[in-house]
């Protein structure tokens, strides 16, 4: 694991994009980063699994995308959570800890 | 919301492609860009950045192949460039396309007609409000007039007087409405003109309020007119309105005179409404019960001669109704024993009353045809195998010589679910081109097969034109076909091996595909046996049926149907008329011989009665005997034959000595040890049984059933009545024997018939031989139809053989030339690729055959004089086909002798 970036547990990429940019509006690029500086160097997503599930994101209304110019004059999509985004980020948030001190749970019994 | 975002956005994308690649292009872009900058701010040079952040990411081509792939409009699109390419493939091969669309139009075709009759048949509801709460009283078909008890103890016919107790203390119906189970003949004058044939009905005035139809002018009927002092009114066919009158508004409130009576015309029904069955030539006319003109029917409790439907109330189930409507028939049947003849009081209790769902109201064409049906169904399906089979076999040859061609594109990558897809694509497509084509052909087909089956109707009430679920049904058809005729070619193609491809492969002579080919030559070789004996059993059950004796002579005879009562004649009149239609119609020119009777043989007309014997104890173990009335020199002017005695003569007048005359069933099962000639019979009961005597005996014929044996049947002159009883049985038939073609003839007997009294009504005028025809539109149309499917498949399975063995020729050029360069002759090479072909007619005839044999147990209840299996059938369509077979693999086989070995080893 330390040597080669590690797979998402299927179906958290989307969770981990909302909670990115429930901090502040950001790029694909800047989210990629983000993820990997917040994870410490253990999610790398590749720009297709990332663009993808940006793309599924934006249809499902949780996060909108916007052409503004970013911090270096380049042109890039700023995407912003939207209020549905927000509350999907609650609510599954809330669904991951109680499913991971299940597993715990299960996992530390003895 | 989130569904129509998706779609929307899906839509965007698909109709402003170039601008959201671009946008997409512009953002992966950044994303490499940004990733670079950062790369080369920590050190690295430009090109080792983006060589980095590829390795890293991934590269954007894939990326961005991956996000377009995931959205669904891709889906949408690469269907999009598979119908493109199917279609341009289709158009490279022209010959190929033309015969598979041909094919498939008649198939999905043949299938549409045939869905067209069963939706109008037996899926169709009446063109009424909530039909679903509609149920009749009874559950068969039962006719037409009736005393006592019923059989089975099901009652289906009920007295006017039953009719009027069960609607006034059943609440659960809304409307409970009784009308006649026939349609009646009717004779309409309109402004002094010609009196001209109608049909009508005759129905309570709540009928079309129990059917929750309104008018569509004027208005309909209403319980006033139940009445007998009320003043006559009628109510008009739509159908009727448009075609006899041209819309005319002021028909609407006009008065007509409808047998002999003058009659308002209340109002129209609305456009479809047809009645309470379908039925060829409905009513014209619906009129109420109380005007029927045999007058007798109504206030006689002992007649039972109506069907009853009605609307139940919303919220009851039948089968409480029913239950309670049983107890209400047994008490009113109890409380009236005089209606009830005595030997059918035991069987009181046992009657019963079975509610029917009406929602198609009574269902007569569905009993009629519904074997039919079926049989025809089944033979559309095979048809449609045949041809699925046959395209398949055409797309498969067709694969192998592009077989290189899909290895080339597995060997570059290809996913072979993708080349499943797309092959898939274009048989679909094939098929619903094919099912468009097949659209034409099931609405002429629908119409043939509605000529046929009603030959000798003037008017059908149903519309060939595909309906809404027609088209549905013929688009599930085509999407279903194509995919069954596509998917064992595409999977085949699939599985072609890469290593072929570079090795310039096709030399194997043993493929998957050409296996599959000759096992579908095998399977149509088979389907199209089992079709040609079926057709061959049905063809000889028809001709058995028309060419049997029936006991009497159609060439060169004319019917022609007339009804005098309808015209206001009565009684004392119909000697005059009846003497004048004789003298006048022997003195046309041509006319052999003319007579007159009440009805007919097979012209749809039978009457039965009781009779009594003297001297004997009434036998009540035989239906009662049919009877007829007859003028002097009928069975000479039908062709009947007399066996002994004499017949009915001029002399057989009221007044004289009343006599009978009886047939050959007759005679045996009355008198089976004695002489008839001299003994007496009569009807109504015992008293009478002195009436008649029997004067002659005549050979049998059929009036009704066309299969059975005749029925027992005696034959009274036109007017002899017992003292102080009026005649029952008013001439309706006139038969004339002519020299010539009897349709030449009609002219002559119209004008003749008008000299004789403008006002009679001339119902139709049709040849014998074209009245006995039209008993056996059911048998024809399916042997006409088993026929002509039957002929497609040989086509389709010939042209099958000859595709397949030509493509083996083909193939195996190389190979002959190889052998004939060792020293094979012609004859070496014929039975080298005959063999081949034969092998395949005779596994498909070792197959279709028991096949066929099998099939024709289920068909045999439909057949005549045939039975399941005929040695000589079977040799017959067995050796077609083995011709029609030979001759189609010869021509490849030929080919394959004049190829030139120096050729063959040449090429490749």
């Amino acid at each position: 694991m330390a040597d080669k970036p590690s797979d998402l547990v299927q179906g958290t990429l989307d969770m981990l994009i909302l909670k990115t940019l429930a901090l502040e509006p950001m790029h694909g690029y800047g989210i990629a980063v983000r993820l990997e500086q917040m994870s410490q160097g253990v999610f790398r997503p590749n720009a297709g699994s990332l663009f993808m599930a940006i793309q599924r994101l934006q249809r499902d209304g949780l996060i909108k995308g916007e052409w503004k110019s970013s911090e270096n004059n380049r042109r890039a999509k700023y995407y912003v959570l939207t209020d549905q985004g927000r509350k999907r980020l609650n609510s599954e948030t809330r669904e991951w800890g109680r499913q991971v001190a299940a597993i715990a749970r299960i996992l530390e019994a003895s | 919301m989130s569904l129509l975002r998706n779609i929307a956005s899906g839509l965007r994308s698909l109709f402003r492609k170039e601008r959201v690649s671009h946008d997409l292009d512009d953002e992966l872009n950044g994303f490499l860009e940004m990733a670079a900058e950062e790369k080369m701010k920590r050190g690295m040079s430009r090109r080792d950045a983006f060589r980095a952040v590829r390795l890293e990411r991934g590269s954007l081509e894939v990326a961005k192949e991956i996000v377009c792939s995931a959205a669904w409009e891709s889906f949408v699109e690469t269907c999009w460039a598979d119908i493109r390419f199917g279609l341009r493939t289709l158009r490279k091969s022209p010959a190929f396309t033309a015969v598979a669309l041909l094919t498939l139009a008649l198939g999905i075709g043949a299938n549409t007609a045939i869905f067209t009759l069963i939706h109008a048949v037996m899926l169709k509801s009446l063109p009424v409000a909530s039909p679903t709460q509609l149920y009749r009283l009874g559950d068969n078909n039962s006719c037409c007039v009736m005393v006592g008890t019923q059989e089975g103890g099901s009652f289906v016919l009920y007295s006017y007087a039953l009719y009027e107790n069960l609607r006034d203390h059943t609440p659960e119906f809304g409307e409970l409405a009784a009308f006649e189970p026939w349609t009646s003949d009717l004779s309409v004058r309109r402004n002094g003109s010609a009196a001209e044939p109608y049909r009508g009905e005759f129905v309570s005035a709540n009928y079309f309020n129990t059917l929750g139809v309104r008018a569509f002018a004027g208005r309909l009927l209403a319980p006033p007119d139940d009445s007998a002092s009320a003043p006559r009114v009628a109510v008009m066919n739509y159908h009727t309105w448009q075609q006899r009158f041209g819309l005319d508004p002021s028909v609407i409130g006009s008065t007509l005179n409808i047998n002999g009576v003058p009659c308002a015309i209340a109002g129209v029904t609305p456009p479809g409404f047809y009645g309470d069955t379908l039925r060829s030539d409905p009513p014209d006319f619906w009129l109420p019960l109380a005007t029927d003109p045999e007058k007798w029917r109504l206030p006689n409790a002992a007649v039972e001669w109506l069907y009853l439907v009605g609307r139940l109330k919303s919220g009851f189930a039948p089968e409480p109704v029913q239950a309670r409507l049983t107890v209400e028939l047994q008490e009113w049947l109890s409380s009236h024993r005089e209606v009830i003849p005595d030997r059918d009081l035991k069987d009181i209790p046992r009657q019963y009353i079975h509610l029917t769902p009406a929602a198609r109201g009574v269902e007569k064409l569905r009993t009629d045809y519904e074997t039919g049906l079926h049989l025809l169904v089944t033979l559309s399906a095979l048809l449609l195998l045949i041809a699925c089979a046959n395209i398949a076999n055409l797309l498969l040859a067709r694969g192998s010589a592009n077989g290189s061609q899909m290895a080339v594109r597995l060997a570059l990558g290809a996913p072979r679910h993708r080349l499943i897809r797309q092959m898939l694509t274009e048989s679909v497509l094939l098929a619903l081109m094919g099912g468009a084509a097949g659209l034409y052909v099931a609405y002429a087909g629908t119409r043939t097969i509605l000529l046929l089956a009603f030959r000798g109707a003037s008017y059908v009430p149903i519309d060939a034109r595909p309906s809404l679920p027609v088209l549905g049904f013929s688009i599930l058809l085509s999407l279903m076909t194509g995919i069954v005729f596509g998917i064992l070619p595409a999977w085949t193609a699939s599985q072609s091996d890469p290593l072929d491809a570079l090795r310039g492969a096709g030399r194997s002579t043993g493929d998957r595909a050409s296996v599959l080919q000759k096992s579908l030559v095998v399977a149509q070789v088979a389907f199209s046996i089992a079709l040609l004996i079926a057709a061959g059993l049905v063809t000889q059950s028809l001709r058995n049926l028309e060419g049997q004796h029936f006991g009497f002579v159609t060439d060169g005879r004319l019917i022609v149907n007339i009804a005098p009562s309808l015209s206001g004649y009565t009684l004392d009149k119909l000697d005059g008329l009846y003497q004048r239609l004789e003298e006048t119609m022997q003195q046309i020119p041509g006319v052999l011989t003319a007579s007159l009777s009440w009805y007919s043989p097979l012209g749809g007309n039978n009457a039965s009665e009781r009779v009594y014997i003297q001297g004997k104890a009434p036998d009540y173990r035989w239906t009662a005997p049919s009877w007829d009335r007859v003028g002097p020199h009928y069975f000479e002017a039908i062709g009947t034959r007399l066996l002994r005695g004499r017949v009915i003569e001029e002399r057989d007048r009221p007044g004289g000595l009343n006599v009978a005359v009886i047939n050959e069933t007759f005679a045996r099962r009355f008198f089976p040890n004695e002489d008839p000639i001299g003994q007496h019979l009569g009807m109504t009961d015992v008293s009478h049984s002195g009436d008649y005597e029997i004067v002659g005996i005549v050979e049998d014929a059929k009036y009704k059933d066309t299969r059975g044996p005749a029925y027992a049947t005696f034959f009274l002159p036109l007017l002899q009545t017992p003292p102080g009883e009026s005649v029952r049985g008013w001439v309706g038939a006139i038969e004339l024997h002519v020299a010539g073609k009897p349709e030449n003839l009609e002219p002559a007997a119209r004008k003749t018939l008008a000299d004789v009294d403008p006002n009679l009504p001339v119902l139709n005028m049709v040849s014998f031989g074209e009245q006995v025809a039209h008993n056996f539109n059911q048998e024809r149309l399916i042997a006409r139809l088993t026929e002509l499917f039957g002929a497609l498949a040989l086509i389709l399975a010939c042209v099958g053989l000859y595709g397949v063995t030509a493509y083996g020729v083909a193939r195996r050029t190389n190979e002959i030339g190889i052998r004939m360069a060792l020293g094979a002759d012609r004859r070496n090479v014929l039975g080298l690729v005959l063999r081949a072909a034969l092998t395949q007619l005779g596994m498909g005839l070792a197959m279709g055959i028991p096949a066929a044999l099998a099939g024709g147990r289920v068909l045999v209840s439909q057949l005549y004089g045939v039975k399941s299996y005929d040695p000589m059938i079977i040799g017959v369509a067995a050796a077609v086909l083995a011709a029609c077979a030979v001759l189609a693999a010869l021509v490849p086989a030929r080919r394959a002798t004049r190829v030139d070995p120096i050729v063959a080893l040449h090429y490749e």
